[in-house]
């Protein structure tokens, strides 16, 4: 078996800053910590760690990969295993990209030849918690630690992210309250509300998204990201939207959309270059959102930002003049 | 007569419903009826009785069937199946596409955004030729990848061309609770609300074996055509196989179409080398699959007089599919299922080379996130058993000279590979 399953010999624990880590980071290292394990999280995105993920991928996949793979490189020599689970779409409504379940086989046979140690566990079903209860307390298990233990370290970990989710939420939240009375007290001067519509393995990275924040900061926007805003009521909201969408953080992101669209200014959705999931859903964002003005910006592994900035001052202008009636349409 | 007087004693005041009744031959009346009726009994019971002449039926109308013209999209050698499915379990009419043109391809790629996978562009550009030759039902499939989405999204792109006055028969829907239930549930809201469902679903049976049948038919065209003595042989029997296929209404039907359609390209002539060069096809459900997503990647090959094997197809990834099993036996490379077509490229990738296949061909639409992921494995793969694999990722393409370059290429390739091998 290429990823192990015995784990009793592994102290340090390497984590890819990448992909799901930006949904489960503080619950992965949580778990870990409190099973007296040491984590290593991988160095924050930077060229060196892109280059790194784009030597050994196919250079068909997508910018995040690319980065998921540097990370894993990154942590080659710095723990005992890096620990990549497998979070698989057998709920027809709440699945991830397939890249989410191949990431430890494909990671595995990658660095094979690094004698890379890949720790997993499967995940099947995200709207069945006791599924996923068990498969961390297997892990647990795997690790040395008796069962009760891993439930223990589970339940503190799984506490840890809803706490880190809810503030995240409740931060939002403010920052909208504080925006709805600046723009009573100041008419057509308050700052322009935009939300950021991207996965958070985007948004938050800032290798990727920095060049497109930055840029809308400098045009004085107050950025909103939408997968900050509460998963389960955005869950929820988004079948408004969409019967079959098979992805839960996508689903997360459009309702985000539906439940902010009064609040905002504009949307700016970043999407990674070829983004599986982004292809679709964009595209039906694009025809199916109506009422708000929508940038959609396609983000690859150039240097070059200046073409984001004149995209970003545009789309800025536009949304001003909108605001001070430039254009009638309803 | 014993019969006569067993009848009921309704039968003396209904003659119509004694004359139902009566099992024997032999026209003979009730004596006991009123004058007035006896001619009518006469001409009645002589109507129904004549042993020579069966009674003439008049055509009956299928009350449960439907008019909704309903069409598939365009995929590989599955025409006949999906016509059968219409046909026989949906009781509608059929609506076959003619083969694909240049605008096919356009109307799809232009509609939609140019990073989604290929069959997106594909499958776009069917609809909307099945629309404008007068469908009404259009098909599509769910899937556990980007595939579950497909038809919400086309469904709203169509309606947004302009093609109003259709309905989507979408497998991604009715998946929430009991999928079999669900599905039939669609069928009945989007193609036809009368279907005898017990009925429609025995018929279920034979369609799974023809889908099966059909393919190992057209396994056995991928390992002989390439050594056909008179070329054009085997195009010519597979094409009368389709044909023959497409008229098939029952179980008996299918089999005998099989049968002979089998016979017919046993009977072909072959020039086989003892030990020809065998390449395996693995790779994604649709561009693997269907040629003309693939640029006829199966008949280039085969005009390189080469042996074709493939284990990708609807029988062994829907009717057959055993994802543990099969993962079972790539367990070397991978522990968990990679995405839905992956544990069987691998798997079959796998087999070829412990075959002592002489290469692979991997084909893949383009931003195909599953296969794309499969690559390192394959890469081992290839590096353990040292066979080749060639790439091929796709895109809605018109010409087929790169690809012509790149299959001779490799062909030269394998051949010297083998040659060499032979003179060690």
């Amino acid at each position: 078996m290429t990823v192990e399953t015995n784990g009793e010999d592994v102290r340090v624990i390497g984590i890819p800053r990448a992909l799901l880590y930006y949904r489960y980071g503080v619950l992965w290292e949580t778990f870990f910590r409190s099973l007296g394990l040491e984590v290593v999280v991988s160095d924050p995105t930077d060229r060196a760690v892109l280059a790194a993920g784009e030597a050994v991928s196919s250079d068909e996949s997508c910018l995040a990969s690319k980065v998921f793979m540097g990370a894993v490189a990154n942590l080659i020599g710095r723990c005992d295993a890096v620990f990549i689970p497998s979070y698989a779409s057998a709920s027809p409504r709440e699945g991830f990209c397939t890249k989410y379940q191949g990431a430890p086989d494909m990671a595995a046979n990658t660095f094979r030849d690094q004698k890379l140690r890949v720790l997993s566990l499967l995940v099947e079903h995200l709207d069945k918690p006791r599924e996923i209860e068990e498969a961390y307390i297997d892990l647990g298990k795997r690790l040395g630690a008796p069962a009760n233990v891993a439930k223990r370290a589970y339940k503190a970990a799984l506490k840890a992210q809803k706490v880190a989710d809810d503030s995240r939420a409740k931060a939002q939240e403010q920052l909208l309250r504080q925006l709805k009375q600046q723009r009573a007290a100041a008419d057509g001067e308050a700052p322009l509300a935009i939300l950021v519509v991207a996965h958070p393995y985007i948004g938050h990275d800032p290798f990727m998204a920095d060049p497109v924040l930055d840029a809308l900061r400098e045009a004085g926007a107050c950025i909103i990201f939408a997968d900050e805003t509460d998963h389960g009521h955005a869950f929820k909201k988004s079948f408004e939207f969409t019967d079959t969408m098979p992805w839960v953080t996508n689903r997360e992101l459009i309702g985000s959309i539906l439940l902010l669209q009064d609040q905002i200014d504009g949307i700016v959705l970043i999407s990674a270059f070829p983004c599986g999931p982004d292809s679709m859903t964009d595209d039906a964002i694009m025809r199916c959102i109506e009422g708000t003005p929508i940038l959609n910006l396609l983000i690859d592994a150039q240097s070059g930002t200046a073409g984001i900035q004149t995209r970003i001052e545009s789309f800025t202008d536009i949304l001003r003049f909108h605001r001070r009636g430039g254009y009638l349409h309803e | 007569m014993s019969n006569e007087e067993k009848r009921p004693a309704g039968g003396k005041g209904s003659p119509f419903l004694g004359g139902l009744l009566r099992r024997d031959d032999s026209p003979t009346h009730d004596p006991n009826a009123p004058e007035s009726l006896q001619w009518r009994i006469a001409v009645s019971s002589e109507k129904r009785a004549h042993p020579l002449r069966p009674a003439k039926k008049k055509p009956q109308k299928d009350k449960r069937h439907s008019t909704n013209r309903v069409a598939f999209f365009r995929y590989s050698h599955y025409d006949p199946c999906f016509k059968y499915f219409v046909e026989q379990v949906l009781n509608a009419e059929y609506l076959p596409l003619p083969p694909a043109t240049r605008r096919t391809e356009e109307v799809g790629t232009q509609n939609s955004t140019d990073y989604v996978c290929t069959p997106f562009k594909h499958i776009l550009g069917d609809f909307v030729d099945a629309l404008e030759l007068g469908a009404n039902v259009v098909v599509q499939f769910g899937g556990p990848c980007r595939l579950g989405y497909y038809g919400e999204l086309q469904e709203s792109i169509l309606r947004e061309m302009g093609y109003d006055n259709f309905r989507m028969l979408n497998f991604s829907y009715g998946m929430d609770g009991n999928t079999a239930l669900g599905w039939t549930r669609e069928c009945l809201k989007q193609v036809n609300p009368d279907i005898n469902v017990p009925k429609a679903a025995l018929k279920l049976i034979p369609l799974a074996r023809m889908v099966g049948m059909m393919d190992s038919a057209y396994d056995f065209y991928l390992a002989n055509a390439g050594f056909e003595v008179e070329k054009g042989a085997f195009d010519r029997a597979w094409a009368t196989y389709m044909d023959d296929m497409s008229a098939v209404t029952d179980e008996a039907s299918i089999q005998e179409a099989h049968a002979r359609g089998m016979e017919r390209m046993r009977s072909i002539p072959l020039n086989k080398p003892e030990n020809p060069i065998r390449i395996g096809i693995v790779g994604e459900v649709f561009t693997a699959v269907d040629a003309r997503s693939n640029l006829g990647l199966d008949k280039k090959l085969l005009a390189m007089g080469v042996e074709l094997h493939r284990m990708i197809n609807l029988t062994n990834r829907f009717v057959r599919y055993n994802e543990p099993n099969l993962r079972q036996s790539a367990k070397d490379y991978i522990s968990y299922d990679m995405g839905p077509t992956s544990t069987m490229t691998i798997v079959a990738a796998k087999k070829y080379a412990e075959e002592g296949f002489d290469g692979l061909v991997h084909a893949k639409s383009a931003g195909c996130t599953p296969e794309i992921d499969c690559e390192p494995v394959l890469m081992r793969i290839a590096e353990d058993y040292s066979i080749p694999i060639l790439y091929l990722t796709y895109d809605a393409q018109t010409s087929d000279t790169g690809l012509d370059t790149r299959l001779e290429a490799f062909y030269d390739m394998l051949a010297m590979k083998k040659q060499r091998g032979a003179w060690r």
